[in-house]
């Protein structure tokens, strides 16, 4: 399954944003099956800030684990915002390049 | 000269404030008005307006410290994260017009969102008095101005670290420690997200909480934590690009 970010906004700061766009994923997480991996699109998001992306991104990395998949952005706050996310829960994303979309 | 020179209500609706709120400001002089004729109706200098909204960090510092709390502009003030969001999303778009920018719009965008995001998301419900944010930015200038009235670093980082007891180690905390466990409270590591963006790029920041505050010059990894000669509850940070 892909998920373009976008769909949720192209700023995506607050964490209350965050936990609404999370909520209204959940319906769409049990259309996924057992082996389909998850890959995030960051395309035309414009900004991507930590408080955002641990509200969506974290709970999809704890139920999905290495299905998640999270294609590689230039994007100076994404890559800024994922290597904070990433230290302040311990965890790494699997990064993939954009040739690799679903 | 007198071309220069606006009527009180006019000067009102540029400013965001009431009529009643320029006369005070007259009396106190903090906003002087001048008159046509003795006891004639007040008028105002375009120039001086100019340089009243210009001087945002002073105007903040100012609603921030004061015991009660006064009226701002409406531009600037923020009562809730909705009205905030729609500000930055519209800041995004000014910055967006600025060429020298352009490579760090992002992150301007983000580390603003993140400061005034956490305004809120750590005192609702538990405004002292005034809720909300100032939120002023000048993008030709390169400054961009958040404070609160809120309860302030050191008392709601208490939550999840009960043994900080002065707001220098607050900060300190705040922006160099990952704060994990999210109980009792989420407690997010987005000034961690703002130290680090401000050290990598041609950004500077200069924050206040409580008594202690700190200047992180442009490409700087400094972060020297020193008294404030004015303390006050909430925060305060203005960010240069």
């Amino acid at each position: 399954m892909n998920i373009k970010l976008k769909k949720f906004g192209t700023t995506l700061t607050s964490r209350q944003a965050g936990k609404e766009a999370f909520a209204a994923f959940q319906p769409s997480l049990g259309k996924i099956s057992e082996q389909e991996d998850i890959l995030i699109d960051f395309e035309e998001v414009v900004t991507f800030s930590p408080s955002w992306g641990d509200e969506f991104l974290t709970p999809l990395a704890n139920l999905f684990g290495e299905r998640l998949k999270l294609m590689r952005s230039e994007n100076p706050s994404v890559k800024t915002s994922l290597e904070i996310i990433e230290e302040s829960n311990m965890m790494k994303f699997h990064i993939v390049n954009v040739d690799q979309r679903l | 000269m007198e071309s220069e020179l606006i009527p009180i209500g006019e000067a009102a609706i540029r400013l965001g404030v009431s009529i009643d709120t320029l006369r005070r400001w007259d009396e106190s002089g903090k906003l002087r008005a001048t008159r046509k004729s003795p006891g004639g109706n007040r008028y105002y200098s375009e120039k001086d307006i100019d340089i009243f909204l210009h001087d945002l960090f002073r105007m903040a510092f100012e609603w921030a410290t004061n015991l009660e709390p006064t009226e701002i502009p409406s531009n600037f003030y923020c009562q809730d994260s909705s009205i905030f969001q729609a500000r930055l999303i519209k800041m995004q778009g000014n910055l967006a017009k600025i060429s020298s920018a352009s490579k760090i719009l992002s992150l301007l965008v983000a580390i603003a969102g993140e400061i005034g995001n956490n305004s809120f998301d750590h005192n609702l419900g538990n405004w002292p008095d005034k809720p909300g944010v100032f939120f002023g930015y000048d993008v030709n200038k390169g400054d961009i101005v958040l404070a609160d009235r809120g309860l302030g670093i050191l008392k709601t980082l208490q939550r999840v670290r009960p043994g900080l007891n002065n707001h220098k180690d607050s900060l300190r905390v705040a922006f160099t420690e990952m704060v994990s466990g999210r109980a009792p409270e989420e407690r997010g590591n987005g000034l961690k997200f703002v130290r680090k963006v401000i050290v990598e790029n041609p950004i500077s920041l200069r924050f206040q909480s409580g008594d202690a505050e700190f200047l992180i010059p442009k490409e700087s990894q400094e972060l020297n934590i020193k008294g404030s000669s004015q303390p006050l509850r909430g925060c305060i940070a203005l960010i240069q690009f």
